[in-house]
């Protein structure tokens, strides 16, 4: 019934960091693929030469007003993003579905930006010449990065409580953005079209 | 358990954009699906109804049955990529263009149009803007030297179109061009003994334009 003082504490050290190494990972990986994802992205569009062209959406007047809808349809699937996830936190009160709800209005959100991002970078590029164009360009490009982390870090366990709150919010801030500075410019300057 | 769910959605969002990229790449360059690509110049407030179409999805076929010159008339567009705004103005088989980014790049460009509606027309820097008269559209592009710029530009009623004004502004040589689009947004330049700048509104009724102090008449350019 004696207690080894030693034992115990030799005990101890050696599950600790075979327990931190995955956890660094955990956000590691995330946080790199992110980081790729943005910077990919961001280098595409600045290298790659602009081709000012793509195909149009048969009823719509310009390429422009395809993008803004589209973009229009992801930040409203967006604000259904924020609502679900604030009644999944117990914030609102909510059905029991909202974490359904929320998974596939962000798959739609999401699914739907991705024409409006390759046309982006595929004919405009990533532009700087006035402050809305060089956020937009910076905020998009991120937009995707963080995305990728908000995925990548939901198939870990064990994450600190705040964390995807934090991440979905970013998405969801810089998106905002993203909408601001593009539809509602476009829709301010040329009227809201189809 | 790890959730799998994210990494589709991902990969789905990979697939669907690689998917977009290669029709965009296929697809070419100008004549695609419909019409008009990405000229939000189009979309004007006003301007929306008035268009008359040609219906998306097929190309109109070339314009006036039996016609020998193309009609005097102006235009005036964006850039696809929205940057720059390009006026062209013609008059009897011959054409002067601007473009211009209301900064620090521009171009005037001269030459003939053919009777087809197409168009080469060069300016003396090396400039060279092809574009095609179809309809109430003049399409193209601008190759500037070190970019070129894909363009549409509409028929522009007056007061669009393009403008010039010269003089000498407190012993500095004054030379500005402005491209008023339909909707009334301008985009111009004022050089000073050629330096660019960009350039303050005219009064698209009059012209009248005040530089450092001095008003100035900007003047319509036809060819």
């Amino acid at each position: 019934m004696t207690v080894d003082p030693n034992a115990a504490t030799q005990g101890f050290p050696s599950p600790d960091p075979s327990h931190r190494r995955p956890r660094a990972t955990r956000y590691l990986v995330p946080a790199l693929v992110a980081g790729a994802v943005a910077v990919v992205l961001g280098v595409y569009g600045k290298v790659h030469d602009p081709q000012g062209t793509t195909f149009n959406l048969v009823g719509f007047s310009s390429t422009g007003a395809v993008k803004s809808w589209l973009a229009t349809v992801s930040i409203g699937f967006a604000v259904v993003q924020f609502v679900s996830a604030l009644m999944m936190y117990g914030k609102l009160p909510g059905p029991g579905w909202a974490s359904v709800l929320h998974r596939w209005s962000g798959r739609i959100a999401f699914l739907v930006a991705i024409p409006v991002a390759v046309h982006c970078l595929y004919a405009l590029g990533y532009q700087t010449y006035e402050p809305r164009v060089l956020w937009h360009s910076l905020l998009g490009c991120f937009f995707f990065g963080a995305f990728s982390a908000k995925m990548l870090l939901l198939r870990s366990e064990r994450l600190p409580g705040w964390m995807l709150p934090v991440v979905g919010g970013l998405v969801f801030a810089a998106l905002t953005v993203v909408w601001l500075t593009s539809a509602l410019w476009f829709f301010r300057t040329f009227g809201v079209t189809t | 358990m790890k959730r799998s769910g994210p990494l589709f959605t991902l990969l789905a969002g990979l697939l669907l954009a690689l998917f977009m990229l290669s029709l965009n790449a296929t697809t070419g360059t100008r004549s695609s699906a419909a019409g008009d690509e990405s000229s939000p110049d189009v979309a004007s407030p006003s301007a929306a109804p008035t268009s008359p179409s040609p219906t998306p999805g097929t190309r109109s076929p070339s314009p006036g049955p039996s016609r020998t010159t193309p009609p005097n008339g102006d235009y005036a567009g964006r850039t696809d990529d929205d940057s720059s705004a390009v006026a062209v103005s013609l008059r009897d088989g011959k054409a002067i263009a601007y473009f211009c980014d209301g900064r620090d790049q521009e171009s005037w460009l001269k030459g003939d149009v053919e009777d087809d509606g197409s168009m080469r027309l060069t300016s003396q820097k090396g400039a060279v803007l092809t574009g095609e008269l179809n309809g109430k559209r003049i399409s193209g592009t601008v190759d500037m030297g070190q970019r070129e710029y894909g363009f549409t530009a509409d028929k522009a009623l007056k007061p669009s179109g393009l403008y010039r004004a010269t003089a000498s502004v407190r012993g500095a040589a004054v030379d500005g061009g402005w491209i008023v689009l339909p909707g009334g947004r301008q985009v111009g330049i004022l050089k000073r003994d050629g330096t660019p700048s960009a350039a303050p509104r005219i009064d698209p009724e009059t012209g009248a334009v005040t530089v450092d102090g001095q008003q100035l008449t900007a003047r319509p350019v036809t060819p």
